[in-house]
């Protein structure tokens, strides 16, 4: 079989630095002057199948920003097929918001008809790469823009690996022709609780089929595991890993991600200021380098 | 293969794991040697997702119904605990996960003399905030046009009309309030205003039938006269000023847009 083309990365409608959209801080953004922000993030959970405030307040958002879609609940790794009335209503809301593509994260979060709402790490098998991947390259006709998988943290590995996560998700995006969605705190997580060198990974992984990047906050347990909380500003070495990313990847969205213990949103205007200076810096470097 | 995932959902959703549990999950799902194996070593870690999920969907329904949740304590935990094993949420949205609950707690707590016989009615109610916020959207704007007693009439506020047996629509919204509300037949019409205000409008036995027809797409003519017969009143002329009174408020507040249409479809 020959390997789906790699997904057109340049989109017109983002580029730069953006942030995660939470409620805590809709109204503030709709209302409030221009932001030095490039483009909203948004679960489009959240508002599909909705009425009322909200919605009307992300129509107004959307004609003053750039958005993207990043759905939570799609399992696409589940052993069920995906729920079909799910994606008539997320192809109306990735259609609403003009997203230039929807992505979604590799992993499992339903088993049969219960839905768990956690993502749930895949036993990394050829057997689920083929599911993926086919299920994937369905999503981008049914959705009509492209579909990228997002790297997700995972703290236990379900069963014996047939193969190691590296290997996992390049399978899966080299035969599904998916973007890459590349989450440098999951990275950075994930060599953290299986011990390996993130650099190493993000090195191995084809630079080409990265469409986003994504930035987020992380805690350490007492146990010494480290969760992907999003509650916190991103660590240091995360914003090293962002560069480093960056300078392989080149000129890719970069996305700050922060879900809990949400601070004022000038604080996220600031670190988003941070990201976009790392962001430009690397640039450089990448360009230099070419 | 899928044995996995089954194995993940029952452990994840099911009582607190532990080594002997995970052995009997991995015989019971025909979990392979090897991957039993690698279950056993990486137990501890699996554990976690299980405070994610329940936590996870904790948050979600404390948003909700916060006061039922203080009100029944540790009872509620117990509750929870049997919804995720014998039911678990089948949505894709969070919000909807507490009328899953609802809906699977009611006929236990009806039959549990240890729930108050209040919580349900406390619970929906609290639970109807989010529920009608997010309503999808009914066209805006009032039509001109009279309304007329051949005619039904065209909502245009999303909205649920709800019957309790307790008023606890009175309670005050204070979480450590303990007060036990009146027990009463209440009829509450739950909307959204047009400035996406949740509001309540307590109606009369009467008023509440009248709603409840016209929501069904009865004629307005008919819609009072039955209302005022299945409630025993007669259809005197203050019932008929009292059913322009409340027509007339529901008009004003955005409920009711005007006469429906001729061929339109019933709102209900």
């Amino acid at each position: 079989m020959n390997a789906p083309e790699p997904p057109q990365r340049a989109s017109p409608r983002l580029a730069g630095v953006g942030l995660g959209l939470r409620w805590d801080f809709l109204e503030e953004v709709v209302d409030g002057p221009a932001l030095p922000i490039d483009f909203f993030e948004v679960s489009p959970e959240n508002y599909m199948r909705r009425g009322g405030y909200y919605p009307e307040q992300l129509e107004q958002l959307d004609a003053r920003y750039p958005l993207v879609t990043h759905g939570l609940t799609l399992s696409i790794g589940a052993v069920e097929e995906p729920d079909a009335e799910y994606l008539r209503e997320l192809k109306a809301e990735v259609s609403r918001t003009r997203s230039p593509f929807h992505s979604d994260h590799l992993c499992f979060s339903s088993v049969g008809p219960r839905s768990l709402h956690e993502l749930l790490p895949l036993q990394q098998s050829r057997q689920n790469v083929a599911r993926v991947a086919e299920r994937a390259r369905r999503l981008q006709d049914i959705l009509g823009v492209p579909f990228a998988l997002e790297n997700i943290t995972y703290y236990a590995h379900p069963g014996r690996a047939e193969l190691s996560e590296l290997e996992f998700l390049s399978e899966v995006l080299e035969q599904s022709g998916a973007g890459l969605l590349l989450d440098v705190n999951n990275v950075y997580v994930n060599s953290l609780n299986h011990g390996f060198d993130p650099r190493a990974f993000i090195s191995a992984l084809d630079s080409s089929r990265v469409v986003e990047v994504h930035v987020a906050g992380h805690t350490r347990q007492p146990s010494g595991l480290v969760l992907d909380t999003h509650g916190a500003p991103v660590a240091d070495p995360v914003l090293e890993l962002l560069a480093f990313t960056l300078e392989r990847t080149g000129p890719v969205p970069v996305l700050l991600e922060r879900d809990n213990n949400v601070p004022e949103l000038a604080e996220l205007v600031a670190e988003v200021q941070t990201l976009r200076g790392i962001y430009e810096r690397s640039l450089e470097r990448h360009h230099a380098g070419h | 293969m899928p044995g996995i995932e089954s194995l993940l959902g029952e452990l994840l959703l099911g009582p607190a794991p532990s080594p002997d549990l995970l052995a009997k999950l991995c015989k019971k799902h025909e979990i392979s040697a090897t991957d039993a194996s690698a279950l056993r070593d990486s137990y501890e870690r699996l554990a976690v997702y299980r405070e994610l999920v329940r936590g996870n969907l904790r948050e979600a329904l404390s948003l909700s119904i916060p006061r039922s949740m203080a009100r029944l304590g540790p009872l509620f935990d117990e509750y929870f605990d049997r919804f995720l094993q014998e039911r678990a949420p089948r949505t894709h949205y969070l919000r909807d996960v507490t009328p899953e609950l609802l809906e699977f707690c009611a006929p236990l707590w009806a039959s549990d003399a240890r729930v108050p016989r209040y919580l349900y009615d406390l619970a929906l109610h609290e639970s109807l905030h989010i529920e009608v916020s997010a309503l999808p959207t009914l066209p805006r704007g009032h039509q001109a046009a009279p309304l007329t007693l051949e005619q039904g009439v065209d909502f245009g506020a999303a909205l649920r009309h709800v019957s309790y047996h307790h008023a606890v629509h009175e309670l005050p919204e204070d979480e450590q309030d303990r007060s036990v509300p009146s027990e009463r037949q209440v009829q509450l019409l739950v909307y959204r205003s047009p400035e996406h205000e949740v509001r309540y409008l307590e109606l009369t036995p009467v008023a509440s039938g009248i709603v409840e027809r016209l929501l069904a797409g009865e004629s307005l003519g008919a819609a009072v006269t039955r209302a005022a017969a299945a409630s025993g009143t007669s259809l005197t002329e203050a019932v008929l000023e009292g059913a322009a009174r409340l027509l007339a408020d529901l008009a004003e507040r955005g409920v009711i847009r005007g006469p429906r249409p001729e061929g339109s479809s019933s709102p209900a």
